[in-house]
C-alpha cells in the first residue's frame, strides 16, 4: 500500500505539473518585484548584429535599471516563419522586428500590433527625426504600427577593375546591361551573379522590373489586396519576365542550385563583374573589393511604361505586440533602438542605413555608401520588396513559376496565368 | 490484493501520460485542425468541414510529393534495406573480418554527422561550377554529364534522395550487422558440409535468419521516406519550382510561408494514414511475432 502511495504521490505531481503549465500562461509574472521583462524577438542571430544589440540592450538596461530584456533572434526565412507562430501564441514577445508593407500589415489585421500612432505624435523631438517617409509602409488606414530601424535599397554593384580592363561603361538602359554583359561574357568571365536556390532573389529583379515596366496605378491596384479589380493582367508583367530571362545567359551557371551567399562570394572574389545586391550588403563586399566597387541604379527600360528613377526601397522597422502588458517600457526601448545615437552608430558598426536622418555623413560612411544612399534619397518614387509588397499566395506562385522558368520549363506567359489564378483566389 | 492489478499500471502512468499529451493527443487535436481554415496569428479558426482535403486531392503539388516520396521509398527500400544487408553480409564474411571493422567506421560515420552539416556538404559537392561531382565528372571526361544536379527539375529530387542513401545505408547495415551476428554458427556449418557456396549460404541461411530486422529495418525506411524532410529542405527547399517537393516540405511550406495551417493539418494527417498503411500492410507481409 506504501509502494502504492508514492506511485500515488508521483501521478499527482505530474498532473499538477501539467495543468500548471496551462494556468500559468494567463497569469503575469511580472508582479512579484519591481523588475518589468520584455521579450525582444528580432532576426540577426549572426555577428556583427549580434553583438551590437547584445550591447543596446546592455546600455538600455543600464539606463533603465527596472527593466529586463530577453533577446531571441532567428535569421530571416526562419523568422518569417517563426514570427506568425510565436505572436499567435499565448505569451507573444512585446517588441519585434518587421519587414514593412504587406508582411506587417498582417499582423496589424489580425491584431497583433499596437497603434503607435499617439507615441509618435506625443513625442514629435524622438520621430520628426526619422525620414517621414519611412512611416508610411507601416501605416494602414493613418495609424502607425511600426517604427522603421533601418532602409535599404537595391541596386546594382559592378567591379570597376574588370570594367576597366574591358573599356566599359556601367550601364544606363537595359540594352546596354545586355551589350556589357555580352561583352563581359566573350571575355570569359561570369557578367551577373546570380543564385536562386531561395527564390526571395528573383523576386527582388521581378519587384524592379515591373516597377519599370508596368504604370504605377496598375501596380498600386494589383498588390493591394483587398482591391478586386487588380487581376495582374496587364501585359507589362509578361515583359518584365521577358526582360529577366534576357539576363540569364548571363548569370553563373545552375543558378536554382545556388544560393545567394555564394553568388555574393563569386562577386567579392573577383569571379563576376556585376551583382544585384542590397545597400546592406555593401558592408560585406567592400572589404574585399574596396576602391574596385562601384554602384548604378537599375536600368531604365526603352518602352517601359512606369517610373525610370524609382527604386526599390524599403524601411525593416520594430513593432511592438498589442498584447504587451507594458507598452510604455516597450515603446521607450523602441525609442532608444531608433534615436539618432543609435542610428549613427548603426552605420559603421552594422553597415544599415539608420530611417533616422542625416546619420549617413562622411563621418562614419564611406564615400560608396553615401553615393548608394543617395540613390534612395533622389528616386522620385520608392517600391516594398516585392515579395513583402503583395500576398503570400501571390509571391509563391511568382517564385516558383520563375524558378521552373529559369530552369526553361515553364514561359513568362505561364508563369503569369499561374500568378493571376493566385491572385483571383486571394482577393474571392 | 486490487494493488497487484492496479500497481503494474502505475508503474507505467507517468510514461502514458506524457506520450499522451506529447503524442496522442497533438495527433487528435491535428486531426482537428483539419477541418478547419485559419492562420496561425489570428485566433479565429473558420469550420470547414472536409474542405482542406478536397484542395488537396485536387492539388498539382501533391500528386509531385507523393511522386517523390514514393521514389524515396523505392529507392531507399533497394539501396538501405538490401544494400545494407549485403553490405552487412560481406561484412561478416569469414574472409573480411579483418578488415570489417575498419569498413563499418567508414560506413557508419555518416549516421551520426548532423543531418545539416551532410546538406550543406553536399551543397558543395552538387555545386555546378566548383563542386566535386562536375569536377569528377570532367576529369573522367564525361563532361556532357555535367549539370546543376540540385538546380534541374530532372535530377534535383533524386540528387537529393542520394544524400539519404549514403547517410542512413551505415545504420541499416549495423542493425544486420547485430542480426548477422546471432545467428547460429551451426547452420553457416551445415551449409558448408551440403557444400554450398556464399551466395546459396546468403539466401537460404542469412535472409531467413534475419527476417524479423529485414521487417524492422524496411519499416523505418519506409515511414523515413515518407516523412523525410531535412534533406530536401535544406538541399533544395522543394525547388526548383516544385520539382523536389517531398509531403513534409509541402506541410512546411503551407504551414510557415503560407500561414494555412488546416491545409497543413491535412497534410499531416494524410502522412499519418499513409505511414500506418504502409506499416499495416507490412506486419500482414511479415507475419512479425507469429513465427521467429
Amino acid at each position: 500500500m506504501k509502494r502504492l502511495a508514492i506511485v500515488g504521490i508521483f501521478s499527482m505531481l505530474f498532473l499538477s505539473l501539467i495543468t500548471g503549465c496551462n494556468s500559468s500562461a494567463g497569469t503575469s509574472s511580472s508582479n512579484d518585484s519591481d523588475t518589468i521583462e520584455l521579450r525582444f524577438f528580432h532576426r540577426w542571430p549572426t555577428e556583427p548584429k549580434k553583438q551590437y544589440f547584445e550591447k543596446a540592450v546592455k546600455e538600455f538596461e543600464e539606463l533603465h535599471p527596472n527593466i529586463k530584456i530577453k533577446t531571441e533572434a532567428v535569421l530571416n526565412d526562419s523568422y518569417k516563419e517563426k514570427i506568425r507562430v510565436v505572436l499567435g501564441s499565448k505569451n507573444p514577445p512585446d517588441v519585434y522586428f518587421s519587414w514593412s508593407g504587406e508582411f506587417a500589415y498582417n499582423f496589424v489585421r489580425a491584431g497583433q500590433a499596437l497603434d503607435l500612432t499617439e507615441y509618435i505624435n506625443s513625442d514629435k523631438e524622438w520621430s520628426g527625426e526619422i525620414i517621414e517617409s519611412q512611416f508610411k509602409p507601416f501605416t494602414l488606414d493613418e495609424k502607425t504600427y511600426g517604427i522603421p530601424w533601418s532602409t535599404d535599397g537595391k541596386a546594382f554593384f559592378y567591379n570597376k577593375k574588370i570594367f576597366n580592363d574591358l573599356n566599359l561603361e556601367p550601364p544606363a538602359t537595359w540594352s546596354e546591361l545586355i551589350e556589357v554583359s555580352e561583352k563581359i561574357k566573350e571575355a570569359g568571365i561570369t557578367p551577373i551573379t546570380f543564385g536562386s536556390k531561395a527564390p526571395w532573389t528573383i523576386s527582388h529583379y521581378i519587384g524592379s522590373l515591373n516597377e519599370l515596366i508596368v504604370p504605377e496605378d496598375v501596380i498600386a491596384k494589383d498588390y493591394d489586396p483587398n482591391n478586386p479589380e487588380g487581376d495582374f493582367s496587364h501585359p507589362g508583367y509578361v515583359k518584365a519576365l521577358e526582360k529577366f530571362m534576357e539576363l540569364e545567359p548571363y548569370f553563373n551557371k545552375g543558378v536554382n542550385s545556388v544560393d545567394h551567399q555564394y553568388a555574393r562570394e563569386l562577386f567579392n572574389g573577383g569571379k563576376a563583374a556585376i551583382g544585384y545586391f542590397q545597400l546592406a550588403e555593401i558592408g560585406l563586399i567592400e572589404p574585399s573589393l574596396g576602391e574596385d566597387l562601384g554602384v548604378f541604379n537599375t536600368p531604365g527600360i526603352e518602352g517601359g511604361e512606369g517610373n525610370p528613377n524609382s527604386i526599390t526601397a524599403a524601411p525593416e522597422g520594430i513593432m511592438i505586440s498589442s498584447k504587451t502588458k507594458h507598452p510604455e517600457e516597450a515603446m521607450e526601448f523602441v525609442k532608444f533602438l531608433t534615436s539618432k545615437e543609435k542610428g549613427t552608430e548603426q552605420l559603421k558598426e552594422v553597415s544599415e542605413y539608420s530611417a533616422v536622418k542625416g546619420t549617413t555623413t562622411s563621418e562614419n560612411a564611406s564615400p560608396l555608401q553615401e553615393e548608394a544612399i543617395d540613390l534612395i534619397v533622389n528616386a522620385d518614387k520608392t517600391y516594398l520588396w516585392f515579395d513583402t509588397a503583395v500576398d503570400i499566395a501571390i509571391v509563391d506562385a511568382y517564385l516558383n513559376g520563375t524558378q521552373q522558368m529559369l530552369d526553361g520549363k515553364k514561359t513568362p506567359e505561364e508563369v503569369m496565368a499561374d500568378v493571376q489564378a493566385a491572385s483571383q483566389k486571394v482577393k474571392k | 490484493m486490487l494493488s497487484r492489478k492496479v500497481v503494474p499500471f502505475l508503474y507505467i502512468a507517468p510514461c502514458l501520460l506524457l506520450m499522451g499529451i506529447f503524442v496522442y493527443y497533438p495527433i487528435l487535436e491535428n486531426f482537428r485542425f483539419s477541418f478547419y481554415e485559419f492562420s496561425a496569428f489570428s485566433p479565429d479558426k473558420v469550420f470547414v468541414g472536409f474542405e482542406n482535403f478536397l484542395t488537396l486531392f485536387k492539388d498539382e503539388v501533391f500528386y509531385i510529393a507523393l511522386k517523390n516520396n514514393i521514389w524515396y521509398a523505392v529507392i531507399s527500400i533497394i539501396f538501405q534495406v538490401f544494400g545494407g544487408l549485403v553490405l552487412a553480409a560481406i561484412l561478416e564474411d569469414p574472409i573480411t573480418r579483418l578488415a570489417s571493422s575498419f569498413f563499418r567506421t567508414v560506413f557508419f560515420l555518416p549516421v551520426v554527422i548532423s543531418i545539416t552539416v551532410i546538406a550543406l556538404l553536399f551543397s558543395f559537392i552538387y555545386n555546378p561550377d566548383i563542386g566535386l561531382l562536375n569536377s569528377l565528372l570532367a576529369i573522367l571526361g564525361l563532361e556532357e554529364w555535367t549539370r546543376a544536379w540540385l538546380g534541374q527539375s530532372e535530377t534535383a529530387i533524386f540528387a537529393v534522395i542520394a544524400v539519404s542513401q549514403w547517410q542512413s545505408i551505415g545504420y541499416i547495415m549495423m542493425l544486420f550487422i547485430i542480426a548477422i551476428q546471432a545467428i547460429p554458427k551451426e547452420l553457416y556449418e551445415a551449409a558448408d558440409i551440403d557444400g554450398a557456396g556464399k551466395i546459396r549460404k546468403f539466401i537460404y541461411v542469412t535472409v531467413p535468419q534475419v527476417k524479423e530486422m529485414l521487417f524492422v529495418a524496411s519499416l523505418i525506411t519506409l515511414t523515413g521516406a515518407f516523412t523525410v524532410f531535412n534533406e530536401p529542405y535544406i538541399l533544395t527547399g522543394g525547388g526548383p519550382g516544385n520539382a523536389s517537393e517531398v509531403l513534409g516540405t509541402l506541410l512546411y511550406n503551407s504551414a510557415f510561408f503560407k500561414d494555412q495551417m488546416g491545409y497543413a493539418s491535412a497534410i499531416a494527417t494524410v502522412i499519418l494514414i499513409l505511414t500506418l498503411l504502409v506499416s499495416l500492410v507490412q506486419m500482414k507481409l511479415f507475419k512479425t511475432g507469429k513465427d521467429g
